[in-house]
């Protein structure tokens, strides 16, 4: 009646044919085998570096000559990515996997778009020292997808660019280290048409980057439970007094309140500006093309307000549709792509920040390029999306609707008083926040 | 009096001189940059370079294959073009022509699909291409442009083709001439600027189209001149001299075409514009 417990030779034979299978699924889970000969579509997103862009094309080239595997790589300009990925869903013609930003990556998982790429993320992360915070924090899905549906790969945000050769001068050889010595430097150098802040106050990407002053300074755009607008404050008001002093200073470039997404770029490129908040690309333009003006440029991060420093970063993700045809493929060049190898010559050229522990020790973002190991400075000591906000989707809309920007210009365009902009912003973010509730 | 007229003739020359300075002002500025150094285009704007340089030129032609871009153009603007006559020529004719019902209500359904916004249509379109596996491909983006186009043309000419009068096509009929023998023998010879100014009106838009180039097509072998152009802008930087230098090249086929066709155009326009 005990027999149970004894090792029969069928139990023998059993408990290894059981072992093996368990083992063998495992390894197959672990490693899927690739179908040699099946085809695999990228879509990588296109940067400012011509290097970096031909480097990820002929890295997956390579990868799916050795296994076997023809690839498809094409290179999406990231200002048209929304309208490209939303008629590619739409009409069920999305890639095998594909470069993507944060917005896209949370708005496509909330409809189900991506697979969960949890074992993936946590295997990444544990080879290379694991995922900086700011950066696990910011591309977590689980509560919008059951899981993580994105790869990280690089972050960006911006970064302070000032001429150090006139600033240095007028006697500021040291980066301002709040937005209120910034606008006293500016004015020190302030000789129109030099002028010393050319921050756009725009309905464009630069112009929101004015959200982050006003998080600074205290202001938030809605309440903790992300469902009430709270742009209307006192904290706002003393950031809006902080705008119209600068602004009545004349420290703004003509036209900025109606800049595209290179008006500041180009006032810095064409010598006209002693400021700008930039990723980088500018620096790198810079360096190509005018040397002398990159000689006389110093990066740091973002000042703080009275409440400390709102430095956003933005990470960039790897993600694979559920429609892909070759899901096994996409994992593994995911993974591949991931590896320090690649990576590391990739940051070289790219203006990415790391995005794990380990890559921090890539060369690339030693003290020696400034702009690397400002984008190092940015992942280590940045804030995450939004913050002190919650990011949700009511955040993104007021985000994209440039509520910040179009409540400054009531105030520097139209002369309303402080009060006057704060209710009308109000009143439109919480519009936007009651669509979502 | 001769003073005066003296006077009325510098006072004209001076404001078509100023007309045409308007007017090629930018050209002049476009060509001028493409050829400047991307320092001198930032930092010392002026009228003249003060170094040519043909890098920009290179740079499109060697490492972006510009060339393939305005090759993919050329294809579908003539395929667009040629396409759209002979089918709106005969849609255009029978709307003008025949006798049938609603031919009213498809008249103004024709131009309404015309007014439809682009904006509205690419993601609708875009799903057809795919179902039809015209995706990425040049002759989906023919069949596209061609839902615009037609209407267009087919609305033009049926002004051209009603300044024609009926009883000639009448007495060609009377001599043997088959309705499909009047058209071809009578109505289009006698359209022939209207037919022009079609053919320039589609080539220049579908020359010209971006929107639904950008969501149709993804190969680097497929893109169209406005869309290797678009791909020139990776970042907030823009790369002034390559993008002036591509606008050069992909404007010359649309010059020397209204150069050569700029008679037909002003007749085209004026043809059927006042009664008698």
């Amino acid at each position: 009646m005990k027999q149970h417990g004894h090792l029969t030779r069928r139990r023998i034979i059993q408990a290894t044919l059981a072992g093996t299978t368990a083992l063998a699924t495992r390894s197959a889970l672990a490693a899927p085998a690739l179908v040699k000969g099946s085809k695999l579509t990228y879509w990588g997103g296109l940067i400012f570096s011509d290097k970096a862009n031909k480097m990820l094309v002929e890295t997956i080239k390579k990868w799916g000559a050795d296994n076997g595997i023809q690839t498809d790589v094409v290179m999406i300009n990231q200002n048209e990515t929304v309208q490209k990925v939303s008629a590619a869903v739409a009409s069920n013609a999305m890639p095998d996997a594909l470069d993507l930003g944060l917005d896209l990556l949370l708005l496509l998982s909330r409809q189900g778009v991506f697979i969960t790429l949890d074992d993936l993320y946590t295997s990444v992360g544990k080879a290379q020292g694991g995922w900086f915070p700011a950066v696990a924090s910011a591309t977590d899905t689980t509560k919008v997808a059951g899981g993580r549906t994105g790869l990280p790969f690089g972050i960006t945000g911006n970064l302070l660019l000032r001429r150090n050769d006139v600033l240095s001068k007028a006697g500021f050889a040291k980066a301002p280290a709040t937005w209120e010595e910034l606008a006293t430097q500016a004015a020190a150098v302030n000789k129109p048409p030099f002028y010393g802040l050319g921050l756009a106050l725009s309905n464009v990407g630069d112009g929101n980057t004015q959200i982050g002053v006003l998080q600074s300074y205290g202001g938030r755009i809605a309440d903790d439970t992300g469902t009430k607008a709270a742009i209307k404050s006192d904290a706002t008001r003393e950031y809006l007094r902080w705008v119209k002093n600068a602004w009545d200073k004349k420290l703004f470039p003509p036209g900025n309140t109606t800049w595209d997404g290179a008006g500041d770029n180009n006032a810095y490129l064409s010598g006209q500006a002693a400021f700008i908040a930039n990723t980088g690309s500018v620096g790198i333009a810079a360096k190509n093309q005018d040397p002398e003006l990159f000689q006389g440029t110093l990066y740091s991060a973002l000042p703080a307000g009275p409440k400390g420093t709102v430095s956003p970063t933005d990470p960039n993700v790897r993600a694979i549709p559920k429609a892909s045809k070759n899901p096994d493929a996409a994992r593994a060049l995911l993974e591949h792509l991931a590896q320090p190898e690649f990576m590391s010559a990739y940051y070289a050229e790219a203006i990415y920040g790391p995005v794990l522990q380990g890559q921090s020790t890539f060369k690339t973002f030693g003290p020696q390029d400034a702009i690397h190991s400002g984008l190092l400075d940015l992942v280590q000591r940045g804030t995450a999306p939004a913050f002190p906000d919650v990011y949700n989707a009511a955040y993104a809309d007021a985000y994209n609707n440039f509520v910040v920007p179009k409540m400054i210009q009531r105030v520097v365009i139209d002369s309303w008083d402080f009060d006057r902009a704060m209710d009308e912003a109000q009143k439109q973010t919480q519009a936007i926040y009651d669509k979502y509730k | 009096m001769k003073r005066r007229a003296l006077l009325g003739l510098i006072g004209t020359y001076a404001a078509l001189i100023a007309a045409a300075l308007l007017v090629l002002f930018p050209i002049y500025w476009m060509g001028i940059t493409s050829l400047k150094l991307p320092r001198e285009i930032y930092r010392t704007p002026s009228l003249w370079p003060h170094v040519f340089t043909m890098n920009n030129y290179r740079l499109l032609l060697e490492e972006k294959d510009f060339l393939d871009n305005i090759r993919n153009s050329v294809i579908v603007a003539g395929a667009v073009t040629a396409i759209s006559l002979v089918v709106s020529s005969l849609a255009a004719y029978s709307m003008v022509r025949f006798r049938t019902r609603y031919r009213g209500l498809i008249g103004r359904l024709i131009l309404f699909a015309y007014l439809t916004p682009t904006s509205l249509l690419f993601i609708p379109l875009s799903i057809l291409m795919a179902r039809l596996q015209l995706g990425n491909s040049l002759y989906g983006l023919v069949l596209v442009y061609l839902t615009f186009s037609l209407p267009l043309s087919t609305w033009l000419l049926q002004g051209y083709f009603r300044s024609v009068p009926r009883s000639l096509e009448e007495q060609g009929m009377i001599d043997g001439l088959t309705r499909l023998g009047a058209l071809l023998r009578i109505v289009l010879p006698l359209s022939g600027p209207g037919l022009a100014a079609v053919a320039i009106f589609t080539f220049t838009g579908a020359w010209n189209e971006l929107l639904l180039a950008l969501v149709l097509i993804t190969s680097e072998s497929a893109r169209t001149a406005p869309l290797g152009l678009n791909y020139l802008i990776t970042s907030d930087v823009l790369p002034w001299g390559p993008l002036m230098a591509g606008a050069v090249l992909s404007s010359m086929p649309l010059m020397i075409l209204y150069f050569v066709a700029q008679r037909f155009m002003v007749q085209g326009m004026t043809t059927g514009s006042v009664k008698g």
